[in-house]
């Protein structure tokens, strides 16, 4: 029985030695110690063993048993360790091989830059608005000190609706000062953002219709400076680095002083493509309430002083993303909206 | 409008700037400048020439051999086909390597034998006029070898300005105007003009009548000895320089009259005009008139007409009429200098589409007392070229007008308050006395008084703001220090409507693997009548940009379906949705506006699925999951699903295949918030989604006001069971008429209490169930809350099914 025992030992040694992988290594354990394994096996013949033998069968037996699990840990081990050793040395590992593609939808990039400015807005805040789009002719044209004769009123650059003739598709997004003003009492720190139609032949830089962001800020001492101050921060957050501005004159009939306010481009040092060569990029039409804009809402232009912007999401949008067409944006192309 | 720094300096030194720099003062300080260029950068290469010798050419009758001094070490030889090049004469030599307007480059030629070094120039071919019936003989003193743009004073750079920068500054449209702000804006002096009318005779002024407000002043001026011909090359340099073709002195005069003031003027043959005078009178229905470009205009009630009796010979500020213009031969001018309505003038170019340098001035409403200055101007620069010239009458000065200039009173603390820049009240005044407004220390502390010019009155300065304007854009807008706002803030009221937009917009846009689309509000009758939506009622464009697309949206469906096309011909799956704003007219408020709504559309349409797909493979089944996700996602509860019972106003819906979700609305209530269905079979072919198209298509709508007037989602967090639970998989084949919610009714009845889910994975229908029958196969969880669930359980659960099922007319197929 000791030589069986000492063959057994020899054998398993062997074995597991020789074993190539974990698997074959729980089938060697499993048939060296198992309950039906040679161990067992050897166990279980003890009784029939002459008593003198029994003690020493049974310690060898035990002994072996110990080692082999222990030899079977060590193996399994090592194997372990090689294992790790091959996934780490990873030798079919082809770095040219692609990604797989993450399967997702898209955010229209009209929305993605919207976004962006409402949050610097209401992160200085301001209240987000949004204001019909078939818009009464009072709001759109009149309460803003556009008069009646006014070249923008003619049929040939505003939509008008049938029937009367006092709905219009908005023109620009600033009715939407009047009706903040007419709803409460100063001060306010409004910004609106939406639709806006006129009619334009469509080319790569005009559609007829198109997004605009319009502010309206009044208060008891609010300047031009403030008014440039906020531009300055907006264009800041949206550039990612503080811009020169300047402003010059520009003219809207429902602001007094009105002004331009262009950024230094962002693009270049000495004029590209985006800027036309000339540095400047024109961003913005601004201006201080007109004193009968105020009048109009029963807004005491003594008391109160006030300035409003508007500028365009689109253009914006496309100098952001690089886009050379405004025509994308209504297309509805997936070929365009993948790629936000 | 182009403006000509040569020209201005006629009103204004501007010595000691360079034109980029009078160029950005101009943007900084009065109106945005889109660029400059350089006239005729040629006549820098073109040099002057002396003919020292001619020639005629042995070989050919009607060439000359020149011998030309250029100042170089030798005369040139140069061959010239002109009949009018003779020795002695001062020319334009454009040398060998030269090149010409038009890209023409001079070269080395052999003319009949004759070699030639150059070419001696015409007036055209150095684009300084249509003459070419001979060379350009130069004044006698033109220093030879210099170039002919320094030699005859020529170089000049041109201002670009942008008009729609100008629609308010009517004072603006001539150099005199421009001149003005930069002599402001540099603090210089800005020439005297004389606009003083030289005497007249006294014969009987010519009679005017006015029928018409849209006329508010009419000055005539008869004026006798003219000689037609060429202009002087002073007048043709100016109006080649901004961008006007030289033609005869009088059309040129005209001309640069109204280029220099602003006020544009016409000037007919007196001759050709009848006895009885002017009239100014609106035209009659039907009426005819041929234009001096030649057209004959068919003209309405809202035109108006300069008239020789009851002849028209003018369209008002547009154009002359061919049958009075100035011909070769005139020698007595009507010079007819108006002031006519902005309003009527525009609307009469732009219905005839003649839009014209005279009605771009006039549609901005023209200074009523520059007529009188601006006859006087073109006299005066006549009589200075052609000193024969005589008025034989006073001028008729008819018309209903007042001169415009106002005094306005400025508080020096508001022009402070607006610009938020320290300026003191001497700054403020002396800024203003710049822009030639009249500036007194009114009797009141800090409270200027301003008299304000004519030209400078009306629409444009008439408040305090804009005086603060004028101040802040001459003294500089760059001295503004760039201020943040501060005050109270608090957070802006919750907008409910605008975080759930972000909400759909994200989720859609992230997992569902939907696309956002902006699509136009405007449809166009043809897609409402091919979607069947064609009997709604719109918001109807009166003048939309293309006929029939007059409709604005009520639904953002329509639009969405349109775009499906053409993505499907480029890819398999397409999703698109928006969330945007539509319009109901029959829903209008007591001011006429229509009902404005909020919604999300969605489209989803895919190439069918193999009809061995599985049950739920559709983009219908598709779409209501992810209508039901984003439900959840954005805090409700899971919608009650209803078959829908058809509307007209859906008309893109299938008619069985549609599902309308309902929410609690928080009264006790249910509201309707959305609708996904099938497309109507009939639509997939008119909207090109037949044949090798052939799509399967779902679409849903939204309605966002409705879900902000649902109630959020009622219970919250549920408690991770604690006990494993037990899972079963059942099949039912039952009759094809029981419904899915009935079956999963009886197997929650059967787990009393224990089924945690119940999910519907087959559905079988074929000749092991049975004709009209189907199996449906459910995964089915049981788990309770105390304890671990045992064999017997199941069991009971399964002995409980098989009666249930058996209730309901079928079997338990499996366990």
């Amino acid at each position: 029985m000791e030589e069986r025992i000492g063959q057994l030992g020899t054998e398993a040694r062997g074995r597991i030695e020789g074993a190539a992988d974990a698997e074959a290594l729980k089938t060697i354990e499993r048939e060296l110690l198992g309950k039906q394994g040679v161990l067992a096996e050897v166990l279980a013949s003890i009784p029939g063993l002459e008593p003198a033998e029994r003690p020493l069968v049974g310690r060898l037996a035990n002994e072996l048993k110990c080692e082999l699990l222990g030899s079977l840990a060590a193996r399994r081990e090592a194997l372990d360790q090689e294992r790790l050793a091959t996934d780490r040395a990873c030798d079919d590992f082809d770095p040219t091989l692609p990604a797989r593609r993450a399967v997702r939808g898209s955010l229209h990039p009209i929305t993605r830059v919207r976004r962006k400015v409402e949050d610097v807005f209401t992160s200085m805040g301001y209240s987000i608005l949004e204001g019909p789009q078939v818009e009464l002719d009072y709001y759109n044209f009149q309460a803003l000190n556009i008069p009646a004769d006014h070249p923008a009123r003619e049929m040939q650059d505003t939509f008008y609706c049938t029937g009367g003739g006092n709905l219009v598709m908005r023109t620009h997004t600033s009715p939407v000062q009047v009706r903040t003003m007419e709803r409460a009492e100063p001060p306010y720190r409004v910004v609106s953002v939406g639709r806006v139609f006129r009619k334009e032949e469509q080319d790569a830089t005009h559609d007829h219709t198109f997004h605009q962001v319009e502010g309206l800020v009044v208060g008891e001492d609010v300047t031009a400076g403030h008014l440039i101050g906020t531009l300055r921060a907006l264009l800041a957050r949206l550039f990612g680095r503080e811009l020169d501005t300047r402003l010059r004159p520009g003219y809207f009939p429902f602001v007094e002083p009105g002004f331009e306010l262009d950024v230094r481009c962002p693009f270049c040092e000495d004029g590209c493509r985006v800027c036309s060569r000339t540095t400047w990029i024109e961003f913005c039409g601004l201006g201080m309430v007109h004193p009968r804009v105020f009048a109009a809402s029963d807004v005491d232009a003594e008391r109160y002083t006030g300035f409003a912007f508007g500028f365009g999401l689109d253009r914006l949008t496309m100098m952001l993303l690089g886009i050379d067409d405004v025509r994308h944006f209504m297309a509805g192309d997936l070929r365009f909206l993948e790629q936000f | 409008m182009l403006i000509s720094t040569r020209w201005l300096s006629r009103h204004v030194d501007l010595g000691g700037l360079a034109p980029e720099e009078i160029a950005e003062s101009l943007t900084l300080s009065t109106a945005e400048v889109e660029g400059t260029s350089t006239f005729a950068p040629h006549l820098d290469q073109v040099r002057v020439g002396f003919v020292q010798a001619r020639e005629p050419h042995p070989d050919a009758d009607k060439l000359s051999i020149c011998t030309v001094d250029v100042g170089g070490a030798e005369p040139l030889q140069i061959v010239c086909g002109a009949p009018n090049v003779d020795a002695g004469q001062k020319v334009a030599v454009a040398e060998v390597g030269c090149v010409l307007p038009g890209d023409f480059k001079i070269k080395k030629a052999k003319i009949r034998g004759a070699a030639s070094a150059g070419m001696i120039c015409s007036v055209r071919e150095l684009d300084l006029g249509d003459e070419h019936d001979g060379i350009w003989v130069l004044d006698a003193d033109a220093p030879v070898g210099v170039g002919v743009a320094e030699a005859l004073d020529l170089r000049d750079t041109v201002i670009e300005i942008d008009n729609k920068s100008l629609t308010h500054r009517p004072d603006l449209w001539g150099h005199r105007g421009i001149a003005g702000e930069l002599a402001a804006i540099h603090d210089r002096e800005l020439l005297p003009l004389d606009l003083s009318l030289p005497p007249t005779g006294d014969g009987r002024p010519v009679a005017v009548r006015i029928e018409s407000e849209a006329c508010s002043r009419y000055v005539a001026l008869a004026v006798d000895g003219v000689r037609q011909g060429p202009s002087p090359d002073w007048l043709r340099m100016l109006l080649l320089a901004v961008g006007q073709r030289p033609l005869d002195l009088l059309v040129d005069l005209s001309n640069f009259v109204m280029l220099d003031l602003g006020q544009p003027n016409h000037l007919f043959d007196r001759g050709r005009l009848a006895g009885e005078g002017i009239v100014v009178r609106m035209a009659r229905p039907g009426e005819r008139t041929t234009t001096l470009d030649g057209e004959e205009r068919a003209l309405g009630e809202e035109d108006l007409l300069i008239c020789s009796g009851d002849e028209p010979v003018a369209l008002a500020g547009i154009m002359g009429g061919e049958g009075s213009k100035v011909l070769d031969g005139t020698t007595e001018l009507l010079l007819e200098v108006a002031r006519f309505d902005p309003v009527t003038v525009r609307r009469s170019a732009i219905r005839l589409g003649l839009r014209s340098d005279a009605s771009a001035r006039f549609e901005k409403g023209l200074d009523p007392a520059l007529p009188m200055e601006a006859a006087a101007h073109l006299v005066r620069t006549l009589s200075s070229i052609q000193p024969q010239v005589s008025l034989p009458s006073p001028p008729t000065d008819e018309g209903s007008w007042s001169d415009q200039a106002c005094e306005v009173e400025l508080r020096a603390e508001r022009v402070r308050r607006l610009l938020g820049l320290d300026l003191s009240d001497e700054e403020i005044a002396g800024g203003l006395r710049r822009l030639q407004f009249g500036v007194s220390t009114g009797a009141r502390e800090g409270v200027l008084r301003v008299a304000v010019p004519s030209r400078r009155a009306g629409k444009d300065v008439a408040l305090e703001e804009d005086l603060v304007e004028e101040v802040g854009r001459i003294v500089g807008y760059e001295r503004i220090p760039v201020r943040s706002l501060t005050g109270e803030i608090a957070p802006p009221p919750y907008d409910g409507r605008r975080e759930l937009t972000r909400v759909i917009q994200d989720r859609l846009s992230g997992g569902a693997r939907f696309h956002e689309v902006l699509s136009y509000s405007f449809l166009s009758d043809e897609l409402l009548a091919t979607l069947g939506l064609d009997e709604l009622p719109h918001v109807r464009l009166a003048n939309p940009v293309c006929e029939g697309e007059h409709n604005v949206r009520r639904s953002l469906v329509p639009g969405l379906l349109a775009m499906v096309e053409q993505n499907r011909r480029r890819r398999e799956d397409v999703r698109l949705f928006e969330v945007g704003e539509a319009y109901l007219p029959e829903h209008e408020n007591e001011r006429g506006e229509p009902r404005e709504v909020h919604e999300v559309g969605l489209v989803w349409a895919c190439v069918p699925s193999g009809a061995d797909a599985r049950f739920d493979a559709g983009c219908f089944c598709g779409l209501q999951g992810v209508v039901e996700d984003l439900l959840a996602f954005a805090g409700y509860d899971a919608p009650t699903w209803e078959a829908w019972a058809g509307e007209r106003s859906k008309a893109w819906a299938h008619p069985r295949r549609a599902l309308r979700a309902s929410l609690p609305d928080g009264d006790g209530g249910q509201r309707e918030v959305g609708l996904v269905a099938a497309l109507e079979p009939g639509l997939h072919r008119s909207l090109g989604l037949a044949d090798e198209l052939a799509s399967d298509v779902a679409v849903a709508r939204l309605d966002l006001d409705g879900l902000l007037a649902c109630a959020p989602r009622t219970g919250g967090y549920r408690p991770i069971p604690r006990y494993p639970a037990t899972k079963l998989d059942v099949a039912l084949a039952l009759d094809a008429t029981v419904g899915v919610d009935a079956c999963v009714a009886a197997i929650e009845r059967c787990g009393k209490g224990l089924v945690a889910s119940c999910e519907l994975f087959d559905v079988f229908c074929g000749e092991s169930v049975g004709a009209g029958r189907r199996s449906l196969a459910f995964h089915v969880l049981l788990a309770s809350p105390e304890r671990t669930l045992g064999e017997a359980d199941g069991r009971k659960f399964l002995r409980r099914l098989e009666r249930a099922a058996a209730d309901l007319g079928g079997e338990l197929r499996s366990e």
